[in-house]
């Protein structure tokens, strides 16, 4: 091998629909998921840790209900968001009182009980092995979806539908969030971020806020975690390892603190990243190419925070007022 | 009104009253417990027995929101300006709004009216204060002396009854302090507002409060009209020092 083949990097993956579509669909997945860490630190300025559990507890939630329980498809949506955003109350309420940094380990600690518990109570998770079983509505609907497809024109792919649906999703709830923060309720969850004794002493109930921005943020995590499980088709526990809840922080501070046009940004831009590197062609064995795409993940997270901290929506005077205090 | 409040330490055993509609100065020398007393009173601190009074009701223990929408509005003596939002949103914040809640947030046709109305209200309380030319600025970009003013307008947005001002003079320049008294008096006149404010101006406490309440060392020294205190030997020896004191002799 000459010193010219060490690194080789095709690039003709960017023709490649397939490449793309699944880029779309994992960043649609990754960006609602952000979206609910948005709306707790960039907003509200809580450090939810656990958004990886929320998605597990929804997710479960409405797999367990199709598989075990024969409930149908619309309903166990519906009950896996219930789950989700009542999983929220239950853990903001004794954790929210806490200091910051206790209340961050507080609900990462919530996020590794649902992993576990996902992992080992078998009969009604199905453990390690997984749960599966719950695509047979998605299935139909997606047929369906390709046939409005092929009257456009376009031919059939491989998860177009869901990338469809994905999209579709994703820009709504992008969209609904950011107007429900340019409402007052939002101003409050701002004033929260900044001061929440000068909150309190304008006659606001902080700790019912902080509670309704975590609850919501859950049931953002179930929706994303549905998509993942249509996705992928089965549900496994080393899905919603917290490395997940790494990457919403990552897109969260890659589109700027408090931009929800930013996540939309940030998470095509991150999955991009990731997903483009699997192509890159280098003698080493495939766990540490692995290991080297997180690396350039963690390298151009570095290059940010040094270069452009505000993200790339966030405004440097925010972050200049912040500082001063 | 009357508040009777007694706790150990940084407070022991205090206990005063205030008079509906007067302009009452709780002074005495830093460490004497004063923001302390108003941290407990306005349910930021959990006192250590005692109980709190506000128009004959017993307040004690009450969360600070609470208290803040029954028409007790308190300042900081460190301003909290929300620095990252503008001038015009610190004023919003305190105005109350059906938009405030979840479920009515995303409607908007179901709060822009009283939030065209809140902003109408900030804007002119802003312009009294002079600070309505900064109304889309960050509040951060205000000077000190703003910033107090702005605390003090985003106070009065609450329409409060009794107002608690943690020194609302310190850093201020004299021609804006003439200004925020000049605010206080016309508040207590045209709105009866009652007003208790801590402060180490002696000048400004002689001359614009209607009773002076004395702390030190944690206890209330006295209360009584300006007159009277300044003129207790108590009061002269514990706060105003012995240099001042003679001062005031000579002023007879």
């Amino acid at each position: 091998m000459s010193a010219n083949d060490v690194l080789a990097v095709s690039f003709s993956f960017l023709t490649n629909v397939d490449f793309w579509i699944n880029v779309g669909v994992l960043a649609t997945t990754y960006g609602v998921f952000a979206l609910g860490i948005q709306l707790n630190v960039g907003t509200t300025g809580i450090f939810n840790f656990g958004q990886a559990g929320f998605m597990a507890a929804g997710s479960y939630a409405m797999g367990i209900m199709v598989v075990r329980w024969d409930v149908p498809f619309w309903v166990a949506l519906l009950g896996g968001i219930a789950v989700a955003a009542v999983a929220g109350i239950l853990v903001g309420l004794p954790s929210l009182r806490l200091r910051a940094d206790y209340f961050a380990i507080s609900t990462l600690a919530f996020s590794e009980i649902v992993r576990y518990v996902a992992d080992n109570w078998d009969g009604l998770t199905g453990g390690n092995l997984g749960l599966f079983g719950y695509t047979d509505s998605w299935n139909a609907i997606s047929v369906r979806i390709d046939g409005w497809l092929e009257h456009l024109g376009i031919a059939p792919h491989f998860l177009l539908p869901l990338l469809v649906v994905n999209l579709a999703l994703f820009l709504v709830l992008a969209a609904f969030v950011a107007l429900l923060v340019r409402s007052p309720w939002g101003r409050v969850l701002n004033a929260i971020r900044e001061d929440e004794d000068a909150a309190r002493a304008l006659g606001k109930n902080t700790f019912l806020y902080k509670l309704q921005s975590l609850s919501l943020s859950a049931a953002l995590a179930a929706l994303a975690g549905y998509m993942l499980a249509i996705n992928i088709s089965i549900l496994s526990p080393a899905n919603f390892d917290p490395v997940l809840t790494a990457y919403g922080y990552v897109i969260v501070i890659l589109g700027g603190l408090g931009s929800y046009f930013g996540v939309v940004l940030g998470s095509f831009f991150l999955i991009f990243l990731l997903e483009s590197t699997r192509y890159l062609e280098l003698p080493l064995s495939d766990a540490r190419v692995a290991a080297l795409r997180f690396m350039i993940v963690g390298l151009v997270l570095m290059a940010l925070v040094v270069f452009r901290p505000q993200g790339i929506f966030g405004k440097r005077e925010e972050l200049i007022l912040r500082s001063r205090g | 009104m009357s508040k009777r409040f007694a706790g150990v330490l940084a407070v022991d055993r205090a206990s005063f009253t205030v008079a509906q509609g007067s302009i009452t100065a709780l002074i005495g020398p830093n460490g004497a417990g004063k923001s302390t007393l108003f941290n407990v009173v306005t349910g930021f601190e959990r006192g250590d027995g005692g109980d709190v009074y506000l128009d004959g009701r017993s307040i004690y223990g009450r969360a600070p929101h609470s208290l803040a929408r029954r028409g007790m509005v308190r300042t900081f003596q460190l301003t909290k300006a929300l620095a990252v939002m503008s001038v015009l949103d610190n004023m919003l914040l305190a105005a109350p709004s059906p938009g405030e809640r979840l479920g009515l947030a995303a409607v908007r046709p179901a709060w822009r009216g009283v939030e065209r109305r809140a902003r109408a209200r900030a804007l002119e309380l802003l312009s009294v204060f002079g600070l309505a030319e900064k109304a889309d600025d960050y509040a951060g970009t205000l000077s000190g002396g703003q910033r107090k003013l702005l605390e003090l307008a985003r106070a009065e947005m609450l329409e409060p009854r009794l107002m608690l001002l943690d020194e609302p003079l310190a850093g201020v320049n004299r021609t804006l302090g003439r200004a925020l008294l000049d605010h206080i008096q016309r508040l207590r006149q045209d709105r009866r507002v009652t007003i208790v404010l801590i402060e180490h101006d002696i000048d400004v406490v002689m001359r614009h409060s209607d009773a002076v309440v004395v702390m030190g060392d944690g206890h209330v020294i006295t209360t009584g009209p300006p007159d009277e205190v300044r003129r207790d030997p108590r009061v002269i020896e514990a706060y105003l020092g012995k240099e001042q004191a003679s001062e005031l002799e000579n002023d007879g």
